[in-house]
């Protein structure tokens, strides 16, 4: 699979009958790659619905509070606000446990959890991307003592690893950003490298090489952008992985801490009262896990449209 | 094979050690330094005279790589994980009472979950494409993204608090109380299987695909021998290899899904210790956890290994 085809100049070389099957064979060939996985990408209904499901919730976070204006950060004012009540013309989804608005709450946490979440798999996905490559292109001893790392990274069952860094750290939202892209990157680290080994072994990255280019010249022109699809893909699931880890520490009380709020924590406040108040719930719940099954269901699309264009060739 | 189960010892005590080198130096990077043990000790009495003393007496201005073998000798040779301050007593106490309870939720829940998950993932897998087989992967695929907390805060809310008013399982007690009292456990290892069962189906239906396309069921169909008989006799019997590797490295994720039934549902085991721990800033327990649960995670991936060498000696001579 690489990403120019089998060279048309090469294979039509000395050759002087260009009929017009071997100029549309030509052109096809010349099609950009992302342009023909995009195509397949399109022809999965679920996956278009995922994304603009994921569109219309960051709308719905971002631009939401222009329109729906409500008070999250106030506490005193929360105060003067009917505590828990139910869902009505002034509070289309309530309120929760300090009087704040639910609906609106719902937009002020996500903004939180999606920013934080995309920034932290953004880490997980670089350090990754970096620790595979330079493991898995540089080979020998230099890749055996960062699998032996990595090994010892992975054994670190990943909950009790981010609840000990909890510990230690301030709990601000950098920190939980650097935490969570910190324990993200170890499984993307290994996936990686084991692109960067089969690249690196195929003709034109030879080729390149006997032609006098250095290993940088290589992971820069050939090992990254042949794996710049995969790397993708990896991304998409490194997202998902950092908003339920952040949400997960928002539940178990560790998230960010107030006047802000993220989707976990405001679960943890809703399930302080049992049996719960179900727009406190119920709502949120259903946005959060069609969030994570659009963001899994994307990731999924695009290494199916990776691996059908595999199929087509 | 011993050659083959010493050299994957070696190889786990390495990555051991490496672990142990990682969580001991966590605490250096803390805000007040390896010092803030001293003023949790000290309390009100913590002058800068007295923790100086204190970290005198307790060896912390030795370098970083002495402390460490101490430490290493002390974790290892005389299986001292240290004093935790949050419920004052040594870490190994807390461990007794609190592991045993979360071994025998998770040995439940993974029962339960083997129980239901193999027969769905074969049956699935024996009726690829049809409705069932969509209809379940679809209904799996939207399990596997529920989060492990909303999941327990459904069920605890369903099951014991609005709808059904189950039992939930008692504060402190003795580990053995799940067999005594199965009743009000059932929530939590119920909860606990269901969070496994999407992943474990999932892998059963690929590992009896994976199989069903070999030549051997190939010439089996051929000597026509019954669907039902190809099925167990040499499918189910084929995928179980991947399924004990599965169930093996499945430990970390077992703990990780524990710790929030755990702490959703108030079971007091190894998962509910080390939140507690972690919103305490107990840094002796949380670390000495790890250390264990780690330790365990590596037992699995090597039983996993072992195992996996004795129903298939293609993996020892690989291996090497």
């Amino acid at each position: 699979m690489t990403q120019y085809g089998e060279l048309p100049t090469f294979s039509n070389a000395g050759r002087d009958d260009s009929s017009p099957a071997v100029e549309a064979e030509v052109e096809s060939a010349v099609v950009p790659m992302w342009r023909q996985r995009l195509r397949i990408f399109l022809q999965n209904k679920l996956a278009i619905a995922s994304v603009t499901y994921l569109a219309a919730i960051v709308l719905f976070c971002f631009l939401g509070p222009f329109l729906w204006h409500t008070n999250q950060t106030n506490q005193a004012q929360a105060l003067f606000q009917p505590e828990n009540a139910p869902p009505s013309l002034h509070h289309w989804l309530g309120t929760d446990g300090s009087g704040y608005d639910v609906l609106g709450r719902i937009m002020f946490g996500g903004e939180y959890s999606m920013t934080l979440g995309m920034i932290a798999g953004f880490i997980t996905i670089v350090v990754g991307t970096i620790y595979g490559m330079v493991s898995g292109f540089l080979g020998g001893v230099v890749d055996t003592v960062f699998m032996r790392l990595l090994d010892a990274f992975l054994s670190i069952p990943l909950l009790f690893l981010l609840l000990t860094l909890i510990t230690i750290f301030p709990r601000t939202a950098t920190n939980l950003i650097l935490i969570i892209g910190v324990i993200g990157w170890f499984a993307n680290a290994r996936i990686i490298r084991g692109d960067a080994l089969i690249i690196k072994e195929l003709e034109y990255t030879q080729a390149s090489r006997a032609m006098g280019a250095g290993g940088w010249h290589i992971i820069r022109r050939h090992v990254f952008p042949n794996s710049v699809s995969n790397i993708v893909t990896v991304a998409t699931f490194a997202v998902a992985d950092a908003i339920l880890f952040l949400t997960t520490l928002g539940y178990l009380g560790l998230g960010i801490p107030a006047p802000a709020t993220d989707w976990g924590t405001m679960l943890n406040n809703a399930s302080q009262v049992q049996p719960f108040y179900w727009w406190q719930v119920y709502p949120l719940a259903v946005i959060f896990i069609l969030v994570i099954v659009a963001i899994t269901y994307i990731g999924e699309a695009m290494r199916d449209a990776f691996e059908v264009l595999l199929l087509e060739r | 094979m011993l050659a083959y189960i010493v050299r994957r010892l070696i190889q786990s005590f390495v990555v051991f050690v490496i672990v142990m080198l990682i969580t001991f130096a966590l605490p250096y990077f803390e805000p007040g330094g390896i010092l803030a043990p001293a003023y949790i000790a000290l309390g009100n009495h913590a002058t800068p005279q007295a923790v100086h003393q204190f970290g005198v007496q307790n060896g912390y201005f030795h370098p970083f790589f002495v402390r460490f073998w101490d430490y290493f000798l002390q974790v290892v040779v005389h299986f001292n994980l240290g004093y935790s301050w949050k419920f004052t007593e040594p870490v190994w106490t807390l461990i007794g009472t609190f592991v045993p309870r979360t071994i025998w939720l998770a040995t439940l829940a993974l029962l339960l979950t083997v129980v239901i998950a193999l027969p769905v993932g074969v049956f699935q897998a024996s009726r690829r494409n049809t409705i069932f087989d969509y209809s379940m992967t679809n209904f799996l695929f939207v399990l596997y993204g529920v989060p492990a907390f909303l999941l327990s805060l459904f069920m605890i809310n369903w099951f014991v608090f609005s709808t059904f008013h189950l039992q939930l399982p008692p504060t402190g007690g003795s580990s053995l109380q799940i067999f005594t009292d199965p009743g009000a456990f059932a929530v939590p290892v119920v909860t606990l299987a269901i969070l496994n069962l999407a992943f474990f189906s999932r892998f059963m239906r690929s590992a009896v695909l994976d199989v069903l396309v070999q030549d051997y069921i190939r010439t089996a169909k051929a000597k026509v021998g019954s669907q039902r008989r190809i099925l167990f006799r040499h499918a189910f019997r084929n995928a179980l290899g991947p399924i004990i590797v599965i169930l093996g490295l499945s430990i970390p994720g077992l703990f990780g899904g524990a710790l929030i039934i755990e702490e959703v549902f108030n079971y007091e085991g190894v998962g509910y210790a080390t939140v507690q721990s972690a919103q305490y800033k107990d840094i002796p327990t949380v670390l000495g956890i790890t250390l264990l649960i780690t330790t365990f995670t590596l037992l699995g991936n090597l039983l996993a290994d072992i195992m996996l060498g004795v129903v298939n000696p293609r993996i020892r001579v690989e291996g090497r």
